[in-house]
């Protein structure tokens, strides 16, 4: 009889992740767009003047980070000031930590300073991201 | 360890339902030789290759060429890793049953239907995405550079 109620308990587990997932899925966290932070090398290197960059924080083990790749780069092929550039910290653990980084795909709006614009978890949604940056872009 | 190619992943995803109803029927009857069975399984597509996945064959004969053909891929890489995380609450349910430790055994198995079924209905994989989290606190899996 435990074992019912063990499997009904998984079920409704499950079933709350997956709903609190698909609720975060895209969903774009505006930064606190303070002083420039002491960004990690390999992030700064990325960065392209002028205009915003989104660095997207991929690892070897993420399937989802694939589908982000394919929005992101779309998106940024068709706007102005607009770059896109993958960064794998399967081996970096640091700098995703440093940033704050938990899960991975995350994408970092940065501008060439180093401000950190927004920053968007999981496969981004192309419009709500595109109109979220527009005041962002020259 | 073999390296695989990228696979159909409707493929997992048959594979990820198939785990699911095993990991539901041991939590049902507390069967821990069937437990023990996925274990080995899990070990296997983790450690050697996702080939000798039964449920992978199963796939490719009944229901692939039933499917309309998709040219989409999945990254071998993430799938292995997936095998992985269930390897590991497996054992520790197997052992939990065995000894006599049954919340334990229930508690671990729990834990591997959730993500199964997380893997199976949505093709989500939790271990996966929390890569970076689960290294900081275990460093075995950082790999060679």
């Amino acid at each position: 009889m435990t074992g019912v109620w063990a499997l009904l308990g998984a079920l409704a587990v499950a079933g709350a992740i997956g709903v609190l997932l698909k609720v975060r899925e895209g969903r774009i966290s505006s930064s606190k767009a303070s002083a420039v932070p002491d960004l990690p090398a390999p992030v700064r290197d990325l960065l392209v003047a002028p205009g915003v960059t989104l660095v997207q924080l991929s690892t070897t083990f993420c399937a989802p980070c694939r589908h982000a790749k394919v929005v992101l780069r779309d998106l940024a092929d068709r706007t102005d000031g607009l770059t896109h550039a993958e960064l794998d910290v399967t081996n970096l653990p640091d700098v995703a930590a440093s940033l704050g980084v938990m899960r991975t795909p995350t994408t970092l709006a940065l501008t060439a300073d180093g401000t950190e614009v927004l920053r968007v978890g999981g496969v981004p949604k192309r419009d709500t991201l595109l109109a979220a940056l527009r005041p962002h872009l020259p | 360890m073999l390296k695989d190619s990228p696979v159909d992943p409707r493929g997992p995803r048959f594979s990820a339902w198939m785990t699911t109803v095993i990991l539901a029927i041991v939590l049902l009857t507390g069967w821990w030789r069937l437990l023990a069975a996925q274990t080995v399984l899990f070990a296997m597509c983790a450690f050697i290759s996702l080939k000798l996945n039964p449920w992978g064959h199963v796939y490719r004969y009944a229901i692939q060429p039933r499917l309309t053909p998709t040219t989409e891929r999945e990254e071998a890489a993430p799938l292995r890793f997936a095998q992985g995380v269930g390897f590991v609450f497996a054992l520790i349910g197997t052992l939990g049953y065995a000894t006599g430790l049954t919340t334990l055994g229930m508690v671990a198995t729990g834990l591997a239907l959730v993500a199964a079924l997380l893997n199976a209905a949505l093709g989500l994989c939790l271990g996966c995405e929390m890569y970076l989290v689960l290294r900081r606190y275990v460093p075995a899996l950082a790999r060679p550079q």
